[in-house]
């Protein structure tokens, strides 16, 4: 390939203003002793001004308030969502609690006051929360994936 | 030129605002952002997509991923690059599930084997220049139209969003040298449609 070739192939993306400054400045050195090449680069730039002035469409007038409503309507359903979650992580955690308390609380129930200081009653009642961990997980889980799936299918729909 | 600079910054400073307030669930913040940003990404997905409906569906939808993803918005990035690229995935996905044969086909001049998803003079002129001028300039509307979608959209991102090669990258993520060999191409293939379609205008 020539280096007359060469420039050639540069003279569209130098009309797009898209060379880096060697390449700028090895067009510009070219240009200078080829008329050709000047004429098509001129022929370049006019097309790329028709690009830049061609009509811009025009939406319908409804578009920005129908978009508003929607993105309103988006917004208000992120901050409902996201209140329902804050309250759901807050009752899960207050029932665990409760459930884990009322351990020790049924045990003087049954057994009197003292039987809060019998050794095996820190194990079993760690077990117990152990237990009811799980369990309350699991219940969270099923919340949490079913929640997901009705999400999904709102979208779809 | 100054002028112009002071202006652009301010518009990028105002940009920036709104998106800090948007993060905040600023309702108007949203409504100034699609105001200012109404025209050019209607324009672009216009483009793409080709039918009013559809475009104006698409910036509905663009627009709510903007609301459910600008808490994750690094406020560092560039806005009209995230903008843009939220637009073209929403169109890309559109058109693959209506017209998926406008995407898959690998295009016959693509030596990188890419298929259609990857990829005004001072003065007053005269009233019959304006009126050449504006018969050109249709002209090269429709011969853009009828060009394919990586074609357009790398034109339309380029002249009409006035993007530079930098952020086309980013909104298409393609590297610069793919970005700059669309560029190039795009322009060959609309001055040969333009040469094809009107043979007596002059497009040397």
């Amino acid at each position: 390939m020539t280096e007359h070739e060469k420039i050639r192939d540069l003279l569209a993306l130098a009309a797009a203003g898209a060379l880096t400054g060697a390449e700028e400045r090895q067009v510009a050195a070219h240009l200078r002793a080829c008329p050709a090449c000047s004429n098509e680069l001129d022929a370049w730039r006019s097309l790329a001004a028709d690009l830049q002035c061609l009509p811009t469409p025009q939406p319908s007038p409804r578009l920005l308030q129908t978009t508003l409503a929607r993105a309103q309507a988006k917004l208000a359903e992120q901050g409902e969502e996201a209140w329902n979650r804050r309250v759901m992580i807050f009752v899960v955690a207050f029932a665990w609690i409760l459930t884990v308390a009322s351990w020790p609380f049924f045990h003087v129930l049954s057994r009197g006051f003292l039987s809060l200081f019998d050794p095996h009653l820190g194990q079993s009642w760690i077990a117990f929360a152990g237990f009811t961990s799980l369990v309350w997980l699991a219940g969270g889980s099923a919340a949490v994936l079913l929640a997901l799936r009705q999400r999904r299918e709102r979208r779809l729909a | 030129m100054m002028g112009a600079t002071a202006i652009s910054l301010e518009g990028l400073v105002a940009v920036d605002t709104d998106v800090a307030r948007l993060r905040r669930g600023d309702l108007n913040a949203l409504s100034e952002l699609i105001a200012r940003y109404q025209n050019r990404l209607y324009r672009y997905l216009l483009r793409i997509v080709r039918e009013p409906a559809e475009a104006e569906d698409l910036f509905q939808q663009t627009w709510l991923k903007v609301v459910e993803k600008i808490r994750s918005f690094d406020p560092g990035r560039n806005f009209d690059a995230w903008l843009f690229t939220l637009a073209r995935n929403a169109a890309i996905d559109h058109l693959r599930r209506i017209r998926p044969q406008s995407l898959d086909e690998p295009l016959a001049d693509d030596a990188a084997g890419d298929t259609a998803a990857d990829r005004l003079p001072s003065g007053e002129p005269a009233p019959f220049d304006r009126a050449v001028a504006t018969e050109r300039r249709r002209h090269v509307g429709e011969a853009l139209e009828s060009l394919p979608l990586i074609y357009r959209e790398v034109l339309t991102l380029r002249f009409e969003e006035e993007m530079k090669i930098e952020e086309i990258a980013l909104v298409t993520g393609k590297p610069l040298s793919t970005v700059k060999t669309r560029l190039r191409r795009s322009l060959d293939r609309l001055k040969q449609s333009l040469e094809t379609r009107y043979p007596g205008a002059d497009w040397q």
